[in-house]
């Protein structure tokens, strides 16, 4: 196979996929040059991941063609693009968590093996390590997958594609959830890999990190392209209007203010989870917007399933409006008031089988009951859902659809739709805008700040500062599980944030 | 029937309400009428009309016939039964192996009472029904709450139902002793029906309305397609998956006492052979009305499926080997069929 010096010309023309319903490409184009970096940008629903699952060979396109260096080809399976050097990071995790990460890194290309048969360990760790010490990521060939951060994994999904000397390269958001200095990192390696004439799709939707790392843009909107040229031809402002189809200022959020004098609604004492969240306590008021800042890995995650419920191995105390609780599970946390959106919503936000309907309202079903008999009304339900797809602008012509056929954006506000009208206290958003668009993430924050308006305490946990410091009126910060920072007021700066996020040398946090 | 029981349920079926945020003018309100579609959801049926078509033409004096008509039924009530039952776990993506034996020892359980130990016999049938739910409430405990894997901790709880079984009855075989009201059960008639209709009617109903219509079905639904999901969004993963063995366990055991009350007596191990038809009746229907998901109209189009296609293929005059040449076959293509629904949602 020819090396990575010989990049590819991917060219796509006229390329239409139809869902029931939505009409995901409506005769879009890209081209992607060799030796360039090349950003897709557009909002949810846009097109841009179909596109991608074009380019990767997972759906086939209704109409329109592919030319690899001016050749039509058609892209049959995974297997055909990868034999034509295509390497995809998809925006979800497509990895093997139970096998090792060397040996996910060579996944499909061929274990080493001897005589043909027998796996050779050492060898396969040892391509691996070439692959991954290209990233300067740390990660040992040998861990178990399942012992690796998301970020982690995501460094050894582009492992992959380097181990296989991949021609063009396509990552579909791949700094969501990954730190500064990861993106950094990140942003080296694919700059090299341009100089050596390989061809990068790059999707993203932080705009800062087009302007970085891009050399070209595609801006897709409704299924087919906008615009087409040099990065450097365009500036931030103009690029939103292409995004958005429309002109909408960019203004600078205020974070939303607590009401003095708020009582407290939920405060945690002491909570602990074994090897990952260590003896935090902090408090909650009503009407507050709480931000928890931390690196991947900090106990994020993890504390906020220990409050929800969800993880048994979680030790500590919680009090809801002053009363302690006793929260075992995540049933047990919906009943003292405290819902929570999670991370990763593939796996553990929303069922994609059900209808938008259904999963909308999954937990709060009893309430669509006729005349006191567990039995939904549906007609009850389709009025609900629906206003929900209105009020949160949820691309979706029928309510009745499989939440799957949506995009990853629409599905995030799917989940979050479950939990408006729950009735609950205390909301918490795990990373609720990753992968959103733009205007999604506006409407995420308008959202959340709503609910605290209405009373409700709500946390945010984000890998994106910047939200942060415009939605919260307080921000916490985790380092390596323990709580190290508090910020309050409207002037934190995103320094601050990071440096307590990596140092020691943060404010003390105050004895509440 | 097919239309009344599939309900709004099916997200094709619904006549399409006003899109409410039209994603793009006309394409938002495309229905999805495609051929494709219509194959992939009453192919089965398509398929089972012409096979009834085939038959009527083959055999016109015997195979068309209301008397035919209820013999195929009444064989069919007892398979009906196991799969709506088993339909529930196959719901939450559980297994369970141990309802044949479970057939078994409600028959075996029932005999002993009645025969052996006098027992009046609506009381030896709610023993054997309790018998049913707590077996099943073993084998979902151990599944659910101990974190077994469901077909090999149902495998084993099928032999140790047998050994319970054997142990009851001794292995004997026993031909007399029934008092007369308790044969009527399956043998009497109602409505010019045999009763066994009637009663798989029922638990049919029964069980389309639990998972279609109630929220405990949308509940084992939501199980069934993202366990994690439905536990953070607060519902009972453990308590319901255990409620689908215990539905098992009781259906094995309707199905046991039926057998004797039909047969008149008692053989060892009379259950066995529930297994697979039930299996694929429960496959069969994944591949109608809903691809690629398991649903009660389904199954119940399955079973008389499987029933007619047996009698037709013995009114021909094949011998065995061809009836499970075919049956098989049949199971396996309706597997992949089903399968390809799945894969183009």
């Amino acid at each position: 196979m020819a090396g990575p010096e010989k990049g590819l010309r991917i060219e796509a023309r006229g390329l239409v996929k139809r869902y029931p319903g939505v009409l995901a490409l409506d005769h879009a184009d890209l081209t992607v040059e060799a030796g360039s970096i090349h950003g897709l940008l557009g909002k949810n629903g846009a097109g841009k991941s179909t596109i991608i699952k074009v380019l990767a060979g997972v759906i086939q396109p209704d109409e329109g063609e592919i030319t690899v260096d001016g050749e039509v080809t058609q892209i049959h399976s995974p297997h055909a693009a990868g034999a034509l050097g295509f390497a995809f990071a998809h925006q979800e995790l497509t990895d093997v968590p139970n096998l090792t990460v060397a040996e996910n890194v060579l996944l499909g290309l061929g274990y080493p093996t001897a005589g043909g048969a027998f796996v050779r360990n050492r060898e396969m760790r040892r391509r691996a390590a070439v692959a991954l010490d290209r990233l300067e990521a740390g990660i040992d060939p040998g861990a178990p997958l399942t012992s690796l951060s998301i970020a982690e994994r995501r460094l050894v999904v582009i492992a992959r594609g380097l181990a296989a000397d991949a021609r063009f390269f396509v990552l579909d958001e791949p700094t969501a959830s990954l730190t500064d200095s990861e993106i950094e990192h990140l942003d080296r390696v694919l700059k090299t890999l341009r100089d050596e004439g390989v061809a990068i799709l790059y999707v993203s939707h932080r705009l800062d990190e087009i302007f970085a790392m891009t050399d070209t843009v595609t801006v897709m909107l409704d299924g087919a392209e906008v615009h087409h040229g040099k990065t450097a031809d365009i500036d931030k402002a103009k690029l939103i209007e292409l995004i958005t189809g429309s002109v909408i200022a960019v203004e600078k959020r205020v974070p939303h203010q607590t009401p003095p004098a708020a009582p407290t609604l939920l405060e945690a004492r002491g909570v602990t989870v074994p090897g990952t969240v260590e003896n935090v306590s902090f408090e909650l008021k009503e009407g507050e917007m709480l931000g928890l800042a931390g690196l991947v890995g900090a106990g994020r995650t993890e504390l906020m399933r220990a409050i929800f419920g969800a993880d048994r191995a979680a030790s500590g105390e919680i009090l809801m409006k002053g009363k302690a609780v006793r929260i075992k599970s995540p049933r047990d946390g919906l009943n003292a008031g405290i819902v929570l959106l999670p991370e990763d919503r593939k796996n553990q936000g929303g069922i994609l089988d059900f209808s938008v309907r259904k999963n909308m309202t999954l937990p709060s079903l009893s309430k669509f009951r006729r005349g006191g008999a567990p039995i939904p009304s549906q007609r009850r339900e389709r009025k609900a859902a629906r206003d929900l797809v209105e009020r949160l602008h949820i691309k979706v012509s029928d309510v009745e659809y499989p939440t799957r056929f949506l995009s990853g954006g629409n599905q995030q506000k799917v989940v979050l739709a479950k939990w408006l009208d729950s009735g609950a206290d205390v909301f918490i958003f795990d990373e609720p805008t990753q992968g959103i668009d733009v205007e999604g993430k506006e409407e995420v924050y308008q959202l959340m700040t709503a609910l605290a308006d209405e009373g409700k305490g709500v946390i945010f946990v984000s890998s994106e500062f910047n939200e942060l410091i415009g939605t919260c009126s307080r921000i916490l910060v985790m380092r390596e599980g323990e709580l190290v920072g508090q910020f309050d007021g409207v002037d934190i700066s995103e320094e601050e944030l990071v440096g307590a996020c990596y140092s020691h040398e943060a404010e003390p946090l105050a004895a509440s | 029937m097919a239309d009344d029981l599939t309900g709004s349920a099916a997200p094709g079926e619904v006549a399409a309400p006003p899109p409410v945020r039209p994603a793009k003018g006309a394409t938002a309100k495309r229905r999805n009428l495609s051929l494709g579609n219509i194959a992939g959801k009453y192919g089965l049926l398509i398929f089972f009309g012409a096979v009834l078509i085939g038959f009527s033409l083959a055999r016109p004096h015997t195979f068309p016939t209301g008397e035919n008509a209820e013999s195929i039924l009444t064989l069919a009530a007892p398979s009906l039964i196991m799969a709506v039952g088993l339909t529930v776990v196959l719901v939450m993506q559980d297994f369970d192996l141990s309802f044949g034996a479970m057939i078994g020892l409600a028959g075996g359980a029932v005999t002993t009472f009645i025969v052996t130990d006098h027992m009046g016999f609506a009381l030896a049938i709610i023993l054997v029904l309790l018998m049913g739910a707590a077996a099943g409430l073993l084998s979902g405990f151990m599944v659910s709450y101990l974190g077994g894997n469901s077909f090999i901790i149902t495998l084993a709880m099928g032999t140790v139902l047998t050994g319970v079984e054997f142990a009851l009855t001794k292995q004997a075989t026993i031909y007399s002793g029934f008092p007369p009201t308790f044969l009527k059960i399956a043998q009497g008639t109602f409505l010019g029906l045999n009763n066994q209709i009637w009663i798989a009617f029922v638990i049919a109903v029964l069980m389309w309305a639990l998972l279609d219509r109630t929220e405990l079905g949308r509940y084992m639904y939501a199980i069934g397609g993202n366990q994690e999901a439905a536990r953070l969004s607060g519902i009972r993963v453990k308590a319901f998956r255990v409620i689908g063995f215990i539905l098992v366990g009781v259906a094995a055991a309707v199905v046991g006492i039926l057998l004797i009350s039909l047969s008149s007596s008692y053989s060892p191990n009379g259950g066995a052979s529930y297994l697979l038809p039930a299996f694929a009746a429960v496959f069969l229907g994944a591949a109608v009305f809903r691809p690629g998901e398991f649903n009660v109209p389904g199954t119940v189009v399955g079973v008389l499926f499987l029933g007619v296609i047996q009698t037709g293929l013995v009114m021909l005059n094949f011998e065995t080997y061809v009836i499970n040449l075919v049956q098989g076959g049949i199971l396996i293509a309706a597997v992949l069929i089903s399968r390809l629904g799945a894969a183009k949602a």
